[in-house]
């Protein structure tokens, strides 16, 4: 009884924890949308740049990504490869 | 019964075998691919700056040799050129010693002829005295019908055809 | 969602694991070595196979990128970045063909990442001098230190991190909406009541296709090309110019 309530809990937060990890997926998606911005602005100041543009803004686009990536990660590992209900024995 | 490992785990003997499969996918791939298509592109460079810089060489000796012909032929064409002002004045010069001895030998000619054409024409009234003094004594002989002296004849004939030679 | 599933043990040391990791990464190099090889033959000085302008044109491709990113100084670097790039994109694409993509195991991504870090360590060892190197952690403050530090340590995690989540992620949504679609296709053909056509999934037609364009075409190729980007753009940065 008390094993499974304790693992009940631990289940449980996991899945809170896992819930208020994915609000880290707010930064990429500001900071994106800014890169994005401004690349639309050069490409208006000069269209003939369009491709080099285009590739240095999706290299810093999936470079800003990894914050976003780093709290998946952590989510998905709290939901299918808890460490945590191992750890209660 | 599979077994498996954790979904975010540090498997060291994976790390150890992917630092391997690199190690040959590199060496593989560098004597496979990238050696012989870079050993390619070096050769076809070399290639193409040989061709460049023989292009170039073939140009330039191109170029002397355009200027060199260029002097000979204007050259060449001065030389023509004083060569025909000589040839034409000496062809001047020519005209007019042909034309003088030419004329010359014309006068001389003329003079000539008109020496002979005198010399026969005396010596044709000398024929015809001769004649015409044979003629006038074979009249005179039938005439006079007498023997006459030869020489008195003669001189009297030559004295007549005188006159008349003289008259003529 | 599981790891890799073990596939035989090497009985050396006690029980070597070989995982589906190592066996599809064995497949994928067979695959790259197979077309490199096709590749690389037959080279002329005048080419008259496109397969001879196909490879001339990747190869002068990848020494562009290297010479423009390292400079001259560093265009022996190439055939490396050149096998990195392509045991990548070749791991992440293999999801497509049904093998489970070998990027998608942290300890991959994680010795990629350790190799690189290691190769910058060395070549600022060789700059500076190793107490040159050692040094260089307190500039321009020596409180800084910590921070330096961790920024260092900070590196290859961030690099393998990232390759892995974008990978393992596409790997997880895929599989959850092949999942989804199953069930969907259960619940609405569920009223015919022959067992055979019941289970059929007929969703699964098409909708994860549309799905896999973001996830295994574009993704793949965005890691692979940040991966090899990072790894040049630190390597440059140990030698001052």
């Amino acid at each position: 009884m008390d094993m499974l309530l304790a693992k009940a809990i631990v289940l449980g937060a996991s899945a809170v924890g896992a819930g208020l990890a994915m609000f880290a997926g707010i930064g990429p998606g500001i900071g994106q949308g800014f890169a994005a911005g401004k690349a639309c602005e050069a490409v208006g100041r000069q269209p003939e740049a369009k491709g080099d543009i285009t590739s240095t803004m999706l290299f810093g686009c999936a470079v800003a990504e990894s914050t976003g990536i780093y709290s998946l990660v952590i989510a998905i590992i709290l939901l299918f490869a808890n460490p945590l209900v191992g750890l209660l024995g | 019964m599979d077994e498996f490992l954790s979904f975010v785990t540090i498997d060291v003997w994976t790390m150890i075998m992917t630092w391997g499969n690199l190690l040959i996918l590199f060496l593989l791939m560098k004597k496979f691919l990238f050696g012989p298509v870079k050993k390619i592109m070096d050769e076809r460079q070399k290639e193409i700056e040989n061709n460049l810089t023989d292009a170039e060489n073939a140009k330039t000796d191109a170029e002397g040799l355009k200027a060199e012909y260029e002097e000979k032929l204007k050259s060449a064409k001065i030389e023509a050129d004083s060569i025909l002002t000589a040839a034409s004045r000496n062809a001047l010069l020519k005209e007019e010693a042909i034309l003088k001895e030419a004329n010359e030998k014309a006068a001389d000619i003329l003079d000539k002829a008109e020496k002979q054409i005198a010399m026969e024409k005396k010596a044709a009234l000398e024929g015809i005295k001769g004649e015409m003094s044979e003629i006038a004594t074979s009249i005179a002989a039938k005439i006079i019908e007498k023997d006459i002296n030869e020489k008195d004849h003669e001189e009297l004939i030559e004295k007549f055809i005188d006159e008349i030679g003289d008259a003529s | 969602m599981n790891g890799p599933r073990i596939i035989f043990k090497i009985p050396l040391f006690g029980g070597i694991p070989v995982t589906e990791t190592v066996v599809n990464c064995w497949i994928v190099m067979a695959v790259i070595i197979g077309v490199s090889i096709w590749l690389g033959s037959n080279l002329k000085i005048k080419p008259t196979t496109k397969r001879q302008l196909v490879a001339e044109k990747l190869v002068s491709m990848l020494y562009n990128l290297v010479e423009g990113v390292m400079g001259k100084k560093f265009i022996w670097f190439a055939p490396y970045i050149g096998a990195l790039f392509s045991m990548s994109i070749f791991g992440s694409l293999s999801s497509l063909f049904g093998l489970r993509p070998y990027t998608a195991d942290l300890s991959t991504t994680l010795s990629w990442a350790v190799l690189t870090s290691v190769m910058v360590w060395v070549f600022s060892i060789r700059e500076s001098g190793f107490f040159g190197w050692l040094k260089g952690f307190a500039e321009p403050v020596p409180f800084i230190l910590p921070i330096n530090i961790i920024g260092e340590i900070a590196n290859p995690i961030s690099m393998s991190f990232r390759h892995f989540g974008n990978i393992a992620a596409g790997m997880v949504i895929t599989n959850l909406v092949y999942g989804g679609l199953a069930n969907l296709s259960k619940f609405v053909l569920g009223f015919i009541p022959n067992t055979f056509l019941n289970s059929i999934p007929i969703f699964q037609l098409g909708i994860p296709a549309l799905l896999s364009i973001y996830f295994d075409l574009f993704g793949s190729f965005l890691q692979a090309y940040i991966i090899c980007m990072l790894t040049m753009v630190n390597i440059s940065n140990t030698s001052a110019d």
